[in-house]
């Protein structure tokens, strides 16, 4: 405890703060990709899911289609 | 992108914050749980490892640091071995057993059971060895710290915390070892293998395998081994109350964050005082001496009676106390009573939890607009402070919350119900039923529900605004440390230097070593504080601000530090708190006390997700092991039971129990069950209790076969529960669509005669449900609206096939009610479609009606089908109704009509419901009497044009079978019978003369059997057939009207508008034309279509116009082609000798239709059935239209036999019975269908005349030249030729 004081000590806790610092900022950016990776997933699957829905309606209609028109072909 | 371009670091930075700038809509409402495919946690705790950094720190400290941990360690595997132990499944039940000894493969039974079971045994071998170690640690702990000399010293909390932890670790993995029956089942199979294979040869492993099942065997071994081990202490139960004391005092001022650090504190006052109570020590002693509180810990207990003690295993702490030695109930007054424990009890707390929700979910909704709408790089200290503090209620409440609901289920598991207080909860019900099925009221249900559901979606809602949290949270503690250890620790710091206070002065100055960084990289040398000195004029110390927290190790050693400084238990020796100025002691102790929740908020997210963990309510290990053994399935073949038998019970042995007792699914499938709508968009958090689970065996169970029992759940919880939601949501929609269609009035009169009718359905929240696109479970997404759409296509498409399925049951008659069906369900439809993408209703329709393949669909094949064996032979028609009715006397003219049962069906595919569909079915019973206009209009809608055009063709072919087969016949045989001539009897005979003379004329007809029957009947069907074909034509007509005008408006067709005096109609028109321009159709299209688009609309628009204009008409072309059917010369005679016309010969149909209407204007007795009853007045209509088409219709009416008796009679009105035939009664008869015959000639008429106009006609005359004067008078007529050749 008696030890000099001041100039030698203290450095590591500075630069202990300095370096901690700088690990936050790079962990908050990757909160903020993986934050924005979650809402792209959720935004992306809502519109994947309207136009898988829309194929699907566009898929039933042509084989409803389909059918009405071999009707035609199997009859002559 | 190149990779090898460099990136700096503030690029990459507003790289990052560029991507919150693109939006990202997700059209789908909230009401599911964090919905995250990535989870990022950064995890600083260091577990002390960078404690040798801190070398400014009291070197104690550090040291103490160095146990903590090796302790922490040893928590950590205490923990992996209490998953080990509750996880155990039973494996000695699965191996197969030799028999006998004599079993030829025992051998390699007994090398593959130590195979398998070597793994496991090693497990229980270091749990073993473990908790030995364990014990020794604590009891070395323990015993440093009651050395007489440290006993002066003080301990800090984090110390006393960690013992606590340890005291917990014992108690639970005492309890698990006592409990796992099957660890012991499994260890005795091994050994007994091991035994006979002479594995364990050598002595120690002998020994150890000894050890190990004494070990297992004995119960509470490892509480009696601490216990043993604490009291060699001496002073031990000094140490053991302040672990008690500390846990009661963050208890009660809760310092905790998670349910689980709140249970154990529980958990270890009760095992801590039933340590501490033994031959030596009195508890109840140490309360007098004050050094303990039993009264504060008794109201504790009564508070919380059951808290969980591992996974769905519960304990009472209180039970602890009931077995120690100096147990005393006077002691524990409200523990002991029988009062209920509020924790029982969900409904107390509801109302506040629902009001502290409410009032949070509005400050943060406040909060999170106030931050998205304005920018800010970093708030002021006050705002951040203010965001900290937010965070932390927030999880604080949501710490609650949890707290409540898992107390709840742990009350509930430790006192299951049984048939006395539930009457739903049938005698026989197994264990873990009794504990979570039947044990929960229909309002306890829907709590849980609420709260789990206010637990998640604060829970989403907070995960949201992490980053914004996070950030105010590290300024916040970064500010409030540094400015406290800067600015607020000088004056203590001046005062200790001045006063010479070394060991405050050396204390505070670590502090701030410790952890305080400067705002020049260094320590202000020149601060007058650090000599004891007043500040100068000038001196200020400017303290910096970051965006970070203290790491783990900096925190600890500051607040230990600082609590060396302010407390004030340390045993006797003086303490260093009257060294320090009272002011400075608050603000030190109001530090300490703050900054005691700073570890939970700098890992935010973890501490937010551990906070709204509900996995254990899913968790049953416990129930699973002791049902293991009780279950008892006999064998249930028919048969003489023999040893076999007794195998089978042990196969069928529960290994899992079955969704309906598991509280996810009940709790979702109340609110299924129920439709309650308030509840109804809290569907999904339930189910969300999976995810919790699913994670939980993923990452601290870390057993695979744990989250494949999870998965298996799910997979058939969520195929119920879309099975089920999908069929009520349909369900739901058909009956408000059936409420719609319900006639208003009809509703009003029910109401009014007070009849029970159902009100339009109670609106649910189905909506937000059919919004959901995305549904995350066990890290799947779910299309919920896809899987609910899919399932309500086929339950639309079933509808409409049982729609027309019962049609199909039925008679004719049936069209009203198929009509019916499929306008409701086409509401339905249109309903449904505004939430999902449903199959365009009309492809539907027609694939229900088989009528995609086939040209004609099931209706109209349907509607023919009847038509021909039922309407036309059994149905009487009556112009005066204009409807027909089903004859109903004895004599059958065609076989019954056999058709296919209607399939049974539930309330929803038909109207909705029970009450619907009474409602509709006496509405459509109406119409099942009869055949009238509103059929032939719903038949004219369902067959279209087509179905009319084949029904009409097939119909014709009857007729022509008809008229060229059967009645030819008839007419054949009969025209042999007529006299050859029969004359008009003079008027001087008087009427009943004419009667009688016609009577004898005709006798061989009046005669014949068959003429009053089948020839009649074969009239009949003729004639039902032409009044088929002309109604059909009228119901078309007003139809195609009503389309018209429907259509006019874009067809430019206006009504003439009203003029005044003085006004042009033409301008008017001219400006109403303008006014509607956008409606008109083909000009529009012609604007803005294609050629082909135009080309199409032109086509569409002439059709429409022409349609009813050229005056085309069915039934005239239906008469016509009749006309071609009577090509038999029979029908017409031998031309007239006269050359003229036949009078008194009786060789031209309408003389046999003369005779045949002599018969049936006979009036009956008053038993037999008139012709009227059993035929109708299709027999009228099939003879006049074949006079009519034979061109007959001048002579009929001139030469008719009874036209003439009634001619005869009007003028002597005599009245006589003649040959048992009342005259008068004949005559009035006759007038009758004299009149209805001229009807039938005129309409007859009006179709087929229409096209001829007056010249053409006149053409057509004959022209004769005059008569030349008899030349022979015996002669009545002269035969043309005859006078030619004159």
């Amino acid at each position: 405890m008696a030890a000099p004081r001041g100039e030698t000590v203290p450095k590591p806790i500075q630069q202990d703060w300095v370096n901690r610092e700088y690990i936050e900022v790079i962990t908050v950016s990757i909160k903020k990709i993986t934050d924005f990776l979650n809402s792209f997933d959720l935004s992306c699957r809502s519109k994947l899911a309207v136009l898988n829905e829309k194929l699907t309606t566009l898929e039933r209609k042509i084989d409803y289609l389909e059918a009405c028109v071999t009707k035609g072909e199997t009859l002559t | 992108m190149a990779g090898t371009d460099r990136v700096s670091l503030s690029d990459a930075l507003s790289n990052v914050d560029v991507l919150d700038e693109l939006p990202l809509p997700d059209e789908q409402p909230c009401i599911e749980a964090q919905p995250c495919s990535v989870v990022y946690q950064a995890n600083f705790d260091t577990n002390f490892e960078d404690r040798n950094g801190f070398v400014t720190g009291i070197a104690k400290y550090i040291e103490e640091a160095t146990v903590h941990a090796s302790l922490n360690e040893l928590l950590e595997e205490g923990q992996e071995h209490a998953v080990m132990l509750y996880t155990w499944r039973c494996c000695s039940r699965a191996i197969p057993q030799p028999k006998s000894n004599e079993q030829p493969n025992r051998v390699e039974i007994y090398e593959k059971t130590v195979e398998v079971l070597a793994p496991e045994v090693n497990k229980l071998l270091n749990f073993m060895y473990f908790q030995k170690k364990a014990i020794e640690r604590f009891f070395e702990e323990v015993k440093r710290l009651c050395h007489t000399e440290k006993r002066k010293d003080f301990v800090s909390e984090a110390y006393l915390l960690t013992l606590g932890k340890f005291i917990n670790m014992f108690a639970v993995l005492d309890e698990l070892k006592n409990m796992k029956s099957s660890v012991k089942n499994d260890y005795s199979t091994y050994r007994r293998a091991a035994q006979f294979l002479k594995v364990m040869s050598d002595s120690q492993t002998l020994q150890e395998s000894q050890n190990l099942s004494m070990f297992l065997a004995t119960q509470n071994k490892i509480r009696d081994a601490v216990k043993e081990n604490l009291e060699r202490i001496s002073g031990y139960e000094e140490l053991l109350a302040d672990v008690v004391n500390i846990c009661v005092h963050m208890f009660e001022t809760k310092m905790y964050l998670t349910p689980s650090e709140k249970h154990m504190l529980v958990k270890v006052m009760g095992f801590g005082l039933f340590l501490m109570d033994s031959e030596l020590c009195n508890i109840n002693k140490l309360d007098q001496k004050k050094k303990l509180r039993l009264d504060r810990i008794d109201r504790i207990f009564k508070n919380l009676e059951v808290v969980p003690l591992f996974g769905d295993m519960q304990i009472a702490p209180f039970n602890y106390i009931k077995r120690s030695k100096h147990f005393d109930p006077s002691k524990w007054p409200l523990s002991s009573s029988n009062t209920p424990s509020p924790q029982a009890d969900l409904m107390v707390h509801l109302p506040q939890i629902r009001d502290d929700h409410v009032k949070y979910i509005s400050e943060l909704a406040r909060y999170s607009n106030e931050v998205t709408t304005t920018y800010k790089e970093s708030g002021t200290d006050a705002e951040n402070k203010e965001t900290a503090e937010l965070a932390l209620r927030g999880l604080q409440l949501l710490s609650e919350w949890t707290s409540v609901v898992t107390e709840l289920y742990s009350w509930k598991l430790l006192h299951p119900t049984d048939h006395h207080q539930n009457k739903e909860c049938p005698q026989e019900a197994e264990e873990y039923e009794r504990a979570t099925r039947y044990n929960y009221s229909d309002e306890e249900k829907f709590a849980l529900i609420e709260v789990i559901a206010m637990i998640k979606g604060l829970q989403v809602l907070m995960a949201r605004m992490e980053t914004v949290f996070t950030d105010a949270i590290r300024r916040n503690i970064y500010a409030e440390l540094q400015d406290f250890v800067q600015i607020i620790l000088r004056e203590p710091l001046r005062k200790a230097i001045k006063n010479k206070k070394d060991l405050i002065r050396s204390i505070i100055m670590s502090v701030r070593e410790t952890c305080a960084d400067w705002q020049r990289g260094v320590e202000p040398t020149q601060d007058p504080a650090l000599r004891g000195k007043k500040d100068d004029n000038g001196f200020n110390v400017k303290v910096p601000r970051r965006n970070v927290g203290p790491s783990s190790t900096q925190l600890y050693m500051v607040r230990t530090m600082l609590e060396s400084l302010i407390a004030d238990k340390s045993g006797g020796k003086r303490t260093l708190r009257k060294d320090i100025d009272g002011q400075y002691l608050m603000q030190i102790d109001q530090f300490h006390k703050t900054s005691f929740y700073w570890n939970y908020l700098l890992s935010f997210s973890e501490s937010l997700q551990q906070c709204c963990d509900l996995s254990q309510l899913w968790y049953r290990e416990f129930y699973l092991e002791m049902t293991m053994g009780r279950r008892i399935n006999k064998c249930t073949v028919r048969h003489a039971h023999n040893e076999e038998c007794n195998d089978l019970i042990t196969m069928e042995k529960r290994i899992q129990f079955p969704i309906d007792m598991s509280m996810p699914w009940i709790l979702t499938d109340h609110i299924l069950k129920t439709k309650e709508p308030s509840m109804m968009e809290y569907v999904l958090y339930p189910l969300d209790l999976y995810n919790d689970s699913a994670l939980y065996a993923l990452t601290i169970f870390r057993k695979q076969f744990l989250y494949d029992e999870v998965e298996a759940e799910v997979n058939l919880c969520f195929d119920q529960f879309v099975y089920k939601l999908s069929e009520q949501i349909f369900a739901y929609y058909k009956q408000l669509a059936a409420s719609i269609f319900l006639d208003k009035r009809f509703r009003v009169e029910c109401a009014a005669l007070g009849a029970y009718l159902l009100p339009y359905p109670r609106a649910n929240r189905y909506e937000t449900l059919l919004k959901q696109r995305h549904v995350q479970l066990l890290g799947r997404s779910i299309d919920l609206n896809k899987l609910i759409t899919q399932r309500i296509n086929t339950d639309m498409q079933k509808s409409l096939d049982l729609a027309i399925s019962k049609f199909e049951g039925g008679d004719i008659t049936g069209v009203m009610e198929l009509e019916g069906l499929l306008q409701v369900n086409r509401l339905c439809h249109k309903l449904l479609s505004k939430w999902l993408a449903l199959d365009d209703f009309d492809s539907m329709y027609r694939e229900a009606n088989h009528n995609v393949l086939a040209p004609y669909g099931r209706i109209t094949l349907h509607v023919f089908w009847e038509l021909n064996y039922d309407f036309l032979p059994n149905y009487v028609y009556n112009a005066a109704t204009n409807r027909f009715t089903k004859y109903r006397g004895q004599i059958a003219f065609a076989g019954a009509v056999h058709r296919d049962k209607p399939p049974q069906m539930s309330h929803h595919y038909m109207w909705g419901s029970k009450q619907l569909n009474l409602a509709y079915t006496t509405q459509y019973g109406q119409y099942s009497g009869f055949v009238g206009p509103q059929h032939f209009h719903t038949m004219c809608k369902l067959l279209g044009y087509q179905g009319i055009a084949v029904v009409m063709e097939e119909l014709l072919k009857i007729v022509k079978s008809l008229i060229q087969g059967n009645l030819l016949q008839f007419t054949k045989t009969l025209m042999e019978v007529m006299p050859k001539q029969c004359k008009l009897p003079r008027y001087d005979y008087g009427s009943p003369g004419v009667l009688s003379y016609y009577h004898a004329q005709l006798n061989d007809i009046v005669q014949y059997p068959d003429a009053r029957t089948e020839l009649f009947h074969n009239f009949r069907e003729f004639g039902n057939i032409i009044l088929f074909c002309l109604l059909m034509e009228q119901a078309l007509s007003q139809e195609e009207v009503c389309d018209l005008l429907q259509a006019a408006p874009f067809q430019n067709i206006l009504p003439r508008p009203f003029c005044k005096e003085g006004e042009k109609p033409e301008t008017k028109q001219k400006r109403l034309e303008a006014k509607y321009a956008a409606l008109q159709i083909v000009p529009n299209i012609e604007k803005l279509g294609t050629a082909k688009q135009s080309l199409i609309s032109k086509e569409g628009d002439l059709l429409t116009r022409e349609r009813l204009c050229c005056g085309l008409s069915i039934f005239e072309v239906v008469l016509n082609r009749l006309r071609t059917f009577l090509d038999d010369s029979v029908w017409v005679g031998p031309p007239p000798a006269n050359g003229v016309m036949n009078v008194d010969e009786c060789t031209e149909f309408h003389r046999l239709w003369s005779a045949l209407q002599f018969v049936y204007c006979i009036p009956v007795s008053e038993n037999e059935y008139t012709v009227e009853e059993m035929f109708g007045e299709g027999l009228h209509w099939a003879g006049c239209t074949m006079i009519v088409l034979l061109d007959q219709q001048r002579r009929f009416e001139a030469l008719d036999f009874c036209y003439h008796i009634l001619r005869v009679q009007r003028v002597d009105m005599k009245d006589e019975i003649v040959k048992g035939i009342s005259l008068k009664r004949m005559v009035d008869r006759i007038r009758r269908f004299q009149v209805l015959n001229s009807q039938i000639f005129a309409i007859l008429n009006k179709f087929l005349k229409s096209s001829e106009n007056d010249e053409l006609s006149v053409e057509h005359v004959r022209c004769f030249p005059p008569p030349v004067y008899p030349m022979n008078p015996q002669q009545h007529y002269h035969a043309p030729e005859h006078l030619r050749q004159c």
